[in-house]
């Protein structure tokens, strides 16, 4: 395939498609109440393109962006995009903790690194303090450990005794991320393509589940804390990201997550399989063309659109709703 | 017999009631132990059941399987069995009688640990044992025995459900035990459901038995083999693991004849790990103190020591108590810790304490001069690179510490300047100097002063 067809990605689309892929179910969300008087919470950078989403179009007006980076702060004060977005500085761990969480909360905490104690002591502090209906997003990088070079391959076999085994070598990166955490079983010749997802989706899980337990294990059946995942992604920009979205609700709230109904989009998640948002590269024309073809009176036929491989009209059928329109503009 | 001793209560004013109630055994004792230390107590007595049919012999063949549940917790072996002798007279009582027949180097001692565990899972046990020529089933309710009263602890007793004696003989591959928990309680229920307490068990277990995973015992936790782990130590022409071995005469530790202790003591250099570095102690091949950094093995102004620091994380230190009389040794009732008070412990906690001063000497005179937490890598890690990781039950030359690693150059003593600035004066330094680094700014504008201002 030539490369044309490969992602722009400085533009990062499959980002584009997750965010508004998130809006659609954190609009699901109005059973537990009205949906603008949900907090958001995230991290808004200096682009704050999940705030421009929430407040547009979900109406959301409480914001709160965190911010680490702390030497810049007139920059970030200026790139805020809305004047109710509440920017704090300094890391999530000591941000989160100081939130105002009676409030029905989502929080997207959408990191760039790897899943680390850090990001499972965030979980921790939202399955401690969320109240019933609030939801929490997570975003990691999951790509698996490349093979190392010569001279690592040689310090690690060394280290270890015996000769270098690259599935070893990845399971000790993996312990080295998250230590103690390594889900049961984890075979080091697993973590490749998207055997590092898998690992740490289910050390996110095994995170969720544990401190909720902690957090019900004194509390009255009907204030128990119950919690149901809506969301499952796999996608590749340039690195593999992996995000995982679940909501937490008590015993009273429970017909009223049912209401919710997130299983009628189609890219909900329920379990471990994960939905890989996939985005051809298209261009404007080709899109206009495809589009005034969708959505199609009959699911068995498939748009054209000339010189377009199939697949790639197939995987655009799924995502053209949530397709990013880029385009040059000239500011003057 | 009982009666008569209720009589003499009555009888004798100044006799004080000091009988334990099964209570105590049931919601006190078993506060003390972690829920998954309890688990591996059970596996404590699958372990002597292996060192009873190869007493010196490899473990091949012989697994444990481990089932954790929210409905169930069992834990089955083929390891032996318990005669139907042991299981009436001793296996259940509370304590271990004086009577009691001791398995050679066993790990269960105490007479607690599996009652306990029992009683801290559920409501209900059952425990199936087949040995070569017999079999027993029991089936307890815990409500009920409770309710059974018996005041007087003599008439404390369990029920066999079934016994079979004088069985055509059972091939050694299908004896065992099988030991099944049910009704258990919510709080149990709710932690055996977690995914993360299995990783968490998983991971005692590999620490706490890795001589018997070692020896070709296989251990299983939902159906998930426990990985062994090596523990190693570098090794070569220039870096010699320290290895001193220990004998502790019978009469000196309990006034019996007998066999006594046996330590081995070994330290010396790893790779580098903060949370790995530290003193492991076992006895009789059971991990009780695992990458200790406290004053229960040598560290810390108690023992005019330093306490552990980064600059130690090379540093690895291991103790093996040895003895047939297991009760010897220095352990506590829940094997997470050592007995420290024990005199067999102390003298053996002195010499751990020396054998342990030349390497931290080293590690600290490698980090001399360079900033605290970072010794000078360089040359360090060039000579443990030659080294060989060597598993250290290869290691068994009596030797004292060495390591012919060039030191940090002696001559001039250095300092070392630190101080803060603002960031954006920071740059422009760095700008107008050119320079790659923090460090490289400090030194050249020092350089800079001495230059033009510190002439003679």
């Amino acid at each position: 395939m030539s490369s044309f067809r490969e992602v722009n990605y400085t533009l990062r689309p499959a980002k584009a498609v997750e965010r508004r892929m998130l809006g659609e179910m954190f609009r699901r969300l109005h059973p537990f109440g009205r949906v603008e008087d949900y907090q958001y919470v995230g991290f808004g950078s200096i682009y704050f393109s999940d705030f421009q989403l929430v407040h547009r179009s979900l109406g959301i007006d409480e914001m709160i962006s965190i911010e680490k980076d702390t030497n810049a702060k007139a920059c970030f004060e200026f790139n805020k995009p809305f004047a109710s977005i509440d920017l704090i500085f300094g890391h999530s761990a000591d941000v989160l903790p100081l939130l105002k969480w009676e409030t029905k909360s989502i929080v997207w905490l959408d990191y760039d690194g790897r899943l680390n104690l850090d990001v499972l002591s965030d979980i921790s502090t939202f399955c401690t303090k969320a109240a019933s209906g609030s939801v929490l997003v997570l975003t990691v990088n999951a790509q698996p450990e490349l093979d190392p070079g010569e001279a690592s391959r040689n310090q690690f076999a060394h280290d270890h005794g015996g000769k270098f085994d690259v599935g070893a070598y990845r399971l000790s990166k993996l312990e080295e991320n998250i230590p103690g955490k390594v889900p049961p079983g984890t075979d080091g010749r697993s973590l490749r393509q998207y055997g590092v997802a898998s690992a740490f989706y289910r050390t996110i899980i095994n995170q969720i589940e544990e401190q909720l337990s902690v957090r019900n294990s004194t509390l009255r059946t009907k204030d128990m804390m119950a919690w149901r995942q809506f969301a499952h992604f796999l996608y590749k920009d340039d690195a593999l990201m992996l995000t995982v979205g679940v909501v937490v609700f008590n015993e009273t709230d429970r017909t009223v997550y049912d209401a919710c109904s997130f299983q009628g989009l189609d890219f909900v998640r329920l379990d471990d399989s994960p939905y890989i948002i996939r985005v051809p590269c298209l261009t404007t024309k080709e899109l206009q063309h495809l589009n005034s073809q969708l959505p199609a009176k009959d699911p068995n036929t498939r748009p054209t659109c000339p010189g377009v491989p199939d697949r790639d009209i197939d995987t655009y059928r799924e995502v053209y709703r949530y397709f990013p329109n880029f385009s040059e503009v000239l500011w003057t | 017999m009982a009666e008569s001793r209720n009589e003499g209560l009555q009888r004798d004013p100044n006799r004080i009631n000091a009988a334990p109630s099964k209570e105590f055994f049931i919601y006190m004792l078993t506060r003390d132990v972690q829920l998954s230390r309890a688990i591996i107590d059970l596996l404590d007595n699958c372990v002597d059941g292996a060192k009873r049919l190869r007493a010196n012999g490899s473990f091949d063949g012989l697994w444990v399987t481990i089932t954790i549940s929210p409905d169930l917790f069992s834990i089955t072996d083929n390891c032996g069995g318990i005669p139907v002798e042991v299981a009436r007279d001793y296996a259940f009582r509370f304590g271990r009688p004086k009577t009691a027949k001791d398995t050679p180097g066993s790990m269960g001692l105490f007479g607690v640990g599996m009652k306990r565990t029992f009683f801290k899972l559920g409501n209900r046990f059952e425990v199936k044992s087949k040995c070569e020529t017999e079999e027993f089933d029991l089936n307890v309710d815990v409500n009920q025995w409770v309710e059974m009263g018996e005041d007087d602890p003599n008439d404390w007793h369990f029920q066999f459900s079934s016994v079979t004696t004088g069985i055509p003989a059972t091939p050694e591959r299908e004896t065992g035990t099988e030991i099944i928990v049910t009704e258990l309680h919510p709080a149990i229920q709710s932690v055996f459901a977690l995914e993360n307490f299995q990783t968490q068990l998983m991971s005692e277990v590999t620490a706490a038995h890795m001589l018997s995973l070692q020896r070709g015992l296989g251990i299983t936790v939902n159906r998930l083999p426990v990985q062994l782990q090596k523990p190693s130590l570098f090794v070569s022409d220039e870096v010699q693991p320290a290895v001193q071995d220990l004998t502790f005469e019978r009469r000196q530790l309990d006034g019996k004849e007998g066999e006594g202790v046996h330590v081995r003591l070994l330290a010396g250099l790893s790779i580098r790990s903060y949370p790995d570095g530290g003193w492991y102690v076992f006895c009789n091949g059971r991990l009780v103190l695992k990458a200790d950094k406290t004053a229960a093995s040598i560290w810390g102004t108690s023992h005019s020591m330093r306490q552990y620091h980064p600059d130690f994380a090379y540093f690895r230190g291991y103790t093996f108590f040895d003895s047939a009389v297991s009760a010897l040794l220095p352990w506590t009732t829940t094997k997470t810790g050592v007995d420290i008070d024990s005199a067999l412990y102390k003298a053996v906690q002195q010499q751990m304490i020396e054998i342990s001063k030349p390497i931290l000497a080293f590690l600290s005179s490698m980090a001399k001069g360079q900033q605290e937490g970072q010794i000078d890598e360089g040359a360090l890690d060039d000579s443990l690179s030659i080294a060989q990781s060597t598993e250290i039950q290869n290691i068994t030359t009596i030797a004292a510490f060495r390591a012919n690693v060039k030191q940090v150059p002696t001559g001039p003593k250095y300092g070392r300047i630190q101080y803060s600035k603002p960031i954006e004066q920071i740059e422009k330094v760095k700008t107008l100097m050119k320079a790659k680094s923090l460090k490289e700014i400090g030194e050249r504008s020092f350089d800079y002063f001495l230059e033009y201002e510190g002439g003679e």
